[in-house]
C-alpha cells in the first residue's frame, strides 16, 4: 500500500471535515476520492499533501511516517484545481521550477553546473512533449488555455518524480468537452507513467471512468472503497447507490432505471402493470415515467432504438420487472 | 462589411452633449486654480533670473545640509518601509491572529492624523527633557528627538501605509496557490517568498516604495514638530522653505520649493512607467 490514512480527524471551527477515516491507498493505481461537496474529500487529499494538518490520526506514504513532514518534504506532486501555475514565469520554467529548486549548487561558471542545467532542460523536454505542450515551451501561463495550463500544471508535478501525484478537482474549472479530453488523457498518461495517483472529484461518470479504485467519501467519513464496477453494481448503502447513478424504487427495492426489464405484454409473472404517463427524449436515450398499478411512480431509461421498436407512447399500458444485476450480466452480457 | 460602413454611417459617433463640456470646464478651472496657478507662479519665481536664483541658493551651505538631511531621511525611510511594509503586508494577508483588525486599522491611522499629531505624539514618548524613553536614551547616549532618527521616524510613520495599502491587495488577489504549489515542488519558505511570492508582488511593492518616496520628501507637519527646526541641524528641505519663507527669503524658499516639486515629479513618472510596465506584463 502506498498511502496509509490511520485514524485522521479535521474540524474546521464548529464543523467536521473528516472524522476518524482510515483508508489504504493502493500503489501504482489510479484512485478517486469521490463525493458531494463539503464532504471531506479535498481536505483528505490536502491533509495527505501536508498542505493541511490532521486534529488527530497518522499518514504514512511508502512506508514512512509523513504526519508532521512539511509538504516540500514529502515527495508529492500537487495539482490544483485553479491551476495555481505561477504566472509570471514561461511554461518551461514552471515546470522546471521543482527541479531547480532541487539542483545541487554549483558555481554557475563550471561544468557541473552547466551539465546540471542541460539535465534540467532534457527532463522539462521531455515531461512537455509527454503533456504536448512542446510548442509552447516560451510562453507565459496567460496566453494559454485552460486545459493546457491544467497540463502544464500536471507537467509540472510530475517533474519532482513525486511517489504520489495527487490532484485536486483536476477538471473542475474546465468546460464540459475539455474535461471529457483531459480525463481520457488522464487516463493514458497514468498506463505510461503508472505513478500511484489520487484524484478529487464531485463527478461520478468521470471516478468510474478514469480511476481503477474508488473511495466514497460523505460527511466527513468514509461510505465504501471499491472497483467502478463493485460500487455501481453492489453498492454498501442507499448513499453510493444513488450517488453513483440514478435510482427508482420498483416493488418496493430501488434498482437502476436502466436496469429495468420493460414488456409490452405481461410475459413474466412478476411483471408489474403500469402507464406509461411521460416521454422525454435526452439525446440517445429515453427516460419513461411509469405510473404502476400499485400506485409507485417509476422511471424506466432505454435506448432510442429499443423504444421506438417497442413502439411506446404516453398512455400506453406496460410491464415492468427487475433482475439483480449480476443475473442481467450473464443474460446479457454487455 | 458594407452593413458595418452603413452603421456607422447612420449611427455616427457619440457626440459629445453640452453637459459633458459644462463639466469639463468645471474640472479644468478647478484644476487651474488649485495645482496649475499656484505652481506656475512658483517657478515663474525661482526662474525670474534664469537659473540665478537655484544657484544661490545651492551655494547656501545651510540649503544644501537641508536638501542631504531630506535625500538621507527619505532613503532610510524608504528602506524602512521595504522591511515593514513587507512584513506588514504578508502578516495582514497571509495569517490570521488576534488583533488583526486592530492592526489593519493602525496601519491606516497616519492616512486620517495630522502629521503634527504625529510628532507631538513621538516628541511626549522620545522627548530628551520629559519623554517617556527621552531621558534615559540620551544617558545612553542616542538622540531620537531634535535628531536624525527622531525625523526618520516621523517620516517611517507617515509614509508607511502607502506600501501596505498598495502591496496588501495585490498579495490578496494574488492568493496563495502558487505558494503552497511551490511548497509541494519541494521550495522552503524563503524560496517561495523569493522566487513565486516577492515577483508576484513586485510592481506593487515598487510602486508603493515610489509614492512613500515622494510623501518621505515632502513631509513636513511631523517632521518639523519632532526635528526642533535648526537651521543647518536638523531642518528638512520643507522645513527650510518654510523658514526661508518667515525669514523674508522668498527667493531661497523658491528654489528649494522647485526643487522640491522636480524631484516629486520625477517620482510620478517613473510611478506611470511602472503602471504601464505592470498593465503590459499581465495583459
Amino acid at each position: 500500500m502506498s498511502i496509509e490514512v490511520s485514524q485522521v480527524s479535521k474540524r474546521f471551527g464548529d464543523f467536521t471535515a473528516l472524522d476518524d477515516v482510515s483508508v489504504s491507498l493502493p500503489s501504482g493505481k489510479l484512485t478517486a476520492l469521490l463525493g458531494p461537496s463539503g464532504g471531506g474529500k479535498s481536505t483528505l487529499l490536502r491533509i495527505i499533501a501536508g498542505l493541511e494538518h490532521a486534529d488527530a490520526g497518522t499518514v504514512r506514504i511508502e512506508g514512512t511516517d509523513a504526519t508532521h513532514l512539511p509538504p516540500q518534504r514529502r515527495n508529492v506532486g500537487f495539482v490544483f484545481q485553479h491551476y495555481a501555475v505561477f504566472r509570471h514565469m514561461t511554461v518551461a520554467k514552471n515546470v522546471a521550477f521543482g527541479l531547480e529548486i532541487r539542483r545541487r549548487s554549483h558555481a554557475p561558471w563550471t561544468a557541473a553546473s552547466r551539465a546540471e542545467r542541460a539535465r534540467i532542460a532534457e527532463r522539462v523536454d521531455e515531461l512537455l512533449h509527454l503533456v504536448h505542450l512542446d510548442p509552447f515551451a516560451s510562453r507565459l501561463p496567460s496566453q494559454l488555455s485552460g486545459g493546457q495550463r491544467q497540463r502544464l500544471a500536471l507537467a509540472r508535478a510530475l517533474a519532482v518524480d513525486p511517489a504520489v501525484l495527487l490532484l485536486d478537482e483536476p477538471f473542475g474549472a474546465l468546460d464540459a468537452k475539455v474535461r471529457k479530453e483531459l480525463r481520457e488523457w488522464l487516463r493514458r498518461l497514468h498506463d505510461d507513467v503508472h505513478v500511484t495517483t489520487v484524484f478529487v472529484t464531485h463527478d461520478q461518470e468521470e471516478a468510474l471512468e478514469v480511476a481503477d479504485e474508488i473511495v466514497v467519501i460523505n460527511e466527513g467519513r468514509i461510505e465504501q472503497v471499491g472497483s467502478p464496477d463493485q460500487l455501481y453494481d453492489s453498492p454498501a448503502n442507499d448513499f453510493v447507490m444513488g450517488f453513483l447513478g440514478d435510482v427508482t424504487t420498483l416493488g418496493g427495492r430501488r434498482v437502476r432505471p436502466h436496469d429495468i426489464e420493460l414488456l409490452t405484454t405481461p410475459t413474466r409473472v412478476d411483471a408489474v402493470e403500469g402507464t406509461i404517463s411521460r416521454v422525454l427524449r435526452i439525446g440517445f436515450e429515453v427516460r419513461l415515467t411509469v405510473l404502476t398499478d400499485v400506485g409507485e411512480v417509476v422511471t424506466v431509461e432505454l435506448t432510442r432504438a429499443q423504444a421506438t421498436g417497442l413502439g411506446l407512447r404516453e398512455g400506453a399500458t406496460v410491464f415492468l420487472a427487475h433482475d439483480e444485476p449480476a443475473h442481467r450480466r450473464i443474460l446479457q452480457p454487455v | 462589411m458594407a452593413d458595418a460602413s452603413s452603421a456607422t454611417r447612420t449611427s455616427p459617433r457619440r457626440r459629445t452633449s453640452a453637459g459633458a463640456w459644462v463639466v469639463r470646464a468645471i474640472v479644468a478651472v478647478y484644476l487651474f486654480l488649485l495645482v496649475l496657478w499656484p505652481t506656475a507662479v512658483l517657478f515663474r519665481g525661482a526662474f525670474a533670473d534664469g537659473l540665478g536664483t537655484i544657484t544661490a541658493a545651492i551655494a547656501d551651505p545651510d540649503v544644501v545640509h537641508a536638501l542631504v538631511l531630506t535625500g538621507q531621511t527619505a532613503v532610510l525611510a524608504v528602506a524602512i518601509n521595504l522591511v515593514f511594509g513587507l512584513g506588514v503586508s504578508l502578516l495582514l494577508v497571509r495569517y490570521d491572529f488576534f488583533g488583526k483588525r486592530v492592526l489593519s486599522w493602525l496601519i491606516d491611522l497616519p492616512l486620517s492624523a495630522s502629521p503634527v499629531v504625529v510628532g507631538l505624539a513621538l516628541l511626549l514618548v522620545y522627548s530628551p527633557v520629559y519623554g517617556w524613553f527621552g531621558p534615559g536614551l540620551r544617558e545612553a547616549g542616542i538622540e531620537v528627538a531634535f535628531a536624525m532618527p527622531g525625523i526618520v521616524m516621523a517620516t517611517c510613520f507617515v509614509s508607511l501605509p502607502l506600501v501596505v495599502r498598495e502591496v496588501v491587495p495585490v498579495l490578496t488577489e494574488l492568493g496563495d496557490d502558487q505558494e503552497q504549489a511551490a511548497r509541494s515542488l519541494g521550495a522552503g519558505g524563503w524560496q517561495t517568498f523569493r522566487r513565486i511570492t516577492l515577483p508576484g508582488i513586485r510592481w506593487a511593492l515598487v510602486y508603493g516604495l515610489v509614492l512613500s518616496l515622494a510623501r518621505s520628501l515632502g513631509e513636513f507637519g511631523a517632521v518639523k514638530v519632532v526635528s526642533g527646526h535648526v537651521i543647518g541641524q536638523t531642518a528638512t528641505a520643507t522645513v527650510a522653505v518654510e523658514s526661508a519663507y518667515q525669514n523674508n527669503n522668498t527667493e531661497q524658499a523658491y528654489a528649494i520649493a522647485v526643487l522640491l516639486v522636480l524631484a516629486t515629479v520625477l517620482c510620478l513618472v517613473v510611478v506611470a512607467i511602472l503602471h504601464t510596465r505592470d498593465a503590459r506584463e499581465k495583459g
